[in-house]
């Protein structure tokens, strides 16, 4: 979640709003300003708590990366401190707002919760902030709207983690609907729901709408997928083309690293990244336990070994 | 109406000797027929059997070693047990190289991981379909009436048992569409299901969340095994895991209360979740609704349970499952918990 850049939109917005029509250009001067200074600018409940949550993020962010050089207690700890800052300062939001979705979000996800009581929490604030219907057109275009999508992003995120694969797909799927530039990533959440639920008609259906462009998730997925369907030459194809298309997608997979929490969202990584494949691998996580042979039959391709290990001396990473 | 190999080694013995009487004068063959049960159990090798016979009989003794007694057995005893039942199924295939069951339960302990078992399983399929089936043409063609269906049925047991143990590995193999398309397989060819296969079919229907499968499946048992409904552990706890799928957690827990009725002394079975190895000639023979037939359920369950990213270890439907129980029947749980730490198989 990009809270700055939300908020820029939001207040020139309402500042347009207030002084009445303005031209292209006299907009996107405003915009500017707004970007300026943004806290000048903000005279809405609602944006007040956007402010301090963009604030508490960067501060969350930040204190992420010291992380290396603490041992594991020390980093436990830290990990505590900055979740229980986040979610105070979340909760402050929230009340400054007199109710902000985004912030009662982040809230709850800071609370580092097991998938059921995360998912029971989640379903608690899709009944209490429901918007009705879905805006017509693209979901996105509606910055006031984006809380209620990154919700249900979350929602199918956290299906997924609780091996309830056909609502998570559900919901990856309404929101593929609701915005076609899938800002929020929930192709990803959907592929891997169908590679678990071995439903190949609907992967590549999925596939195609995306115009098989591929990422880390769908890659990874097509391997489990047809692993699962005993497919085992397509499996090993679909394999070296992780391997090739996915930066340190062989290192990923082979030694699975620790991936925070999302706080409220995927952290953006550019595509074909070593940071999209650790993503991808993290999420497939629940599924790849579910076929126990999966990681043995990889580690099997000596060319998959040596593309992770040549990661590895390239990035100076243990092996 | 698990597998039996000791009364399926007397069938077996008992139609070769009866076909052996058939030219036999009506008096004698009935008095000869009558020492048979006696000679069966004292005299076994005066009895007219094949190789094949013989090496069937060998799996009879080496399943009970390996199924039935080494679960039981204390550490000091468990290696002796182990190689006495390997020496028994390596014996029995040097008498019948054909004899699958020996060869499907020896793959068991040599095969290296689910992945390899899988596999052997997969690559030998066609050939045991093949000799099983002519087995059974020869017998339908040599024989009639009662005799005939009983000798037909004895030759394609090792497929069904073979299928049975595919369908299986293939569900711990998480490919659950193999699995249902090997039950379904067996099922076309045993539709009376005598390897119960549908309680592993139930499973990967719950694992694809295909609740309009596992209802339809629900509507064949009628058709498939008139004596039991489809409140078995297997069917239950399948539902009770699409309905917490799908978040109707009043649903789940009204299943959970069925299963509990169906099984009455059922509480710590679903709390302890414990998992035991498979069957290697068959599912255990136990008794319908017993604890212990609620105690292969939930084992072989754990595919379901224990899916899930839940800190707890057992799994997301594995944690609401025992917590759920602990709320029904808190005495019951009381117990299973108080007696975990002696647990040696206990999966945390």
């Amino acid at each position: 979640m990009n809270a700055w850049d939300e908020l820029v939109e939001r207040c020139a917005l309402r500042r347009r709003e207030k002084i009445g029509p303005l031209s292209d250009d006299a907009y996107a001067e405003l915009v500017l300003a707004v970007r300026e200074d943004p806290a000048s600018f903000v005279d809405d409940p609602a944006e007040a708590a956007l402010l301090v949550l963009a604030q508490a993020l960067d501060a969350y962010r930040a204190s992420c990366r010291n992380d290396d050089l603490l041992d594991d207690d020390a980093f436990e700890a830290a990990r505590r401190r900055r979740l229980s800052v986040l979610r105070a300062e979340s909760e402050r939001a929230d009340q400054l707002a007199a109710g902000s979705l985004d912030a009662r979000l982040l809230a709850l996800l800071a609370q580092d919760l097991d998938p059921d009581p995360l998912l029971g929490g989640l379903v608690e604030l899709e009944q209490e902030f429901d918007a009705g219907e879905t805006p017509e057109g693209d979901a996105w275009a509606d910055v006031f709207y984006r809380p209620r999508l990154r919700l249900r992003a979350a929602v199918a995120r956290t299906c997924l983690e609780g091996a309830r694969f056909r609502m998570a797909a559900s919901a990856a799927a309404s929101l593929v609907d609701a915005m076609p530039g899938d800002q929020l990533g929930a192709r990803h959440t959907f592929a891997l729901a169908l590679a678990r639920l071995e439903d190949e008609a609907g992967f590549d259906a999925l596939d195609a709408l995306f115009d098989r462009r591929g990422d880390a998730w769908s890659h990874l997925a097509r391997v489990i997928l047809l692993f699962k369907l005993d497919r085992m030459s397509a499996a090993r194809r679909a394999l070296r083309g992780y391997d090739e298309l996915c930066e340190g997608g062989a290192y990923a997979l082979l030694r699975p690293t620790y991936v925070e929490p999302y706080l409220p969202d995927r952290p953006d990584a550019a595509a074909g990244s070593f940071e999209e494949s650790v993503l991808a691998v993290r999420e497939a996580e629940p599924i790849i336990a579910d076929v126990p042979d999966f990681i043995g039959w990889c580690q099997g391709f000596d060319w998959l070994v040596a593309s992770a290990e040549r990661f590895a001396r390239g990035r100076d990473l243990d092996w | 109406m698990a597998h039996d190999p000791k009364r399926e080694d007397y069938q077996r013995l008992s139609l070769r000797f009866a076909q052996g009487l058939d030219d036999a004068e009506p008096g004698a063959a009935m008095r000869a027929f009558a020492s048979f049960s006696q000679r069966f159990a004292q005299d076994r090798d005066s009895l007219p059997q094949s190789d094949a016979d013989r090496a069937f009989h060998l799996v009879a003794l080496a399943t009970d070693v390996v199924d039935y007694q080494l679960p039981f057995a204390s550490d000091e005893q468990a290696p002796g047990l182990i190689q006495r039942g390997k020496d028994l199924l390596d014996e029995a295939l040097s008498l019948d190289p054909a004899c699958y069951d020996a060869l499907r339960m020896r793959s068991s302990s040599e095969a290296p991981s689910v992945e390899a078992r899988y596999r052997f399983l997969v690559e030998r399929e066609d050939e045991v379909r093949a000799h099983c089936e002519a087995s059974r043409d020869e017998a339908a063609a040599s024989m009639e009436g009662e005799r005939a269906a009983l000798a037909t049925s004895i030759a394609m047991r090792p497929y069904w048992r073979w299928l049975a143990s595919l369908a299986e590995e293939a569900l711990i193999c998480g490919r659950n569409r193999v699995a249902a398309e090997t039950a379904e397989r067996l099922l076309a060819s045993d539709p009376a299901d005598s390897c119960d296969v549908r309680f592993t079919l139930a499973y990967a229907l719950a694992k694809l969340e295909d609740e309009p499968g596992l209802a339809r499946l629900a509507e064949r048992y009628g058709a498939i095994s008139p004596q039991r409904p489809a409140n078995d552990a297997w069917m239950l706890l399948a539902r009770t895991a699409l309905a917490h799928k799908r978040c109707d957690l009043l649903a789940a827990r009204d299943l959970l209360e069925e299963l509990l009725s169906a099984y009455p002394n059922g509480a710590q079975a679903l709390v302890r979740q414990v998992e035991l190895p498979d069957g290697e000639f068959a599912r255990l023979r136990v008794s319908p609704y017993s604890e212990d037939e609620l105690i292969l359920a939930v084992s072989e369950g754990i595919v379901l349970l224990q899916e899930g990213n839940d800190r707890s270890g057992r799994g997301v439907l594995g944690s609401w499952v025992a917590g759920t129980v602990a709320s029904l029947r808190p005495d019951a749980a009381a117990e299973a918990l108080g007696g975990r730490g002696n647990e040696g198989e206990q999966r945390t």
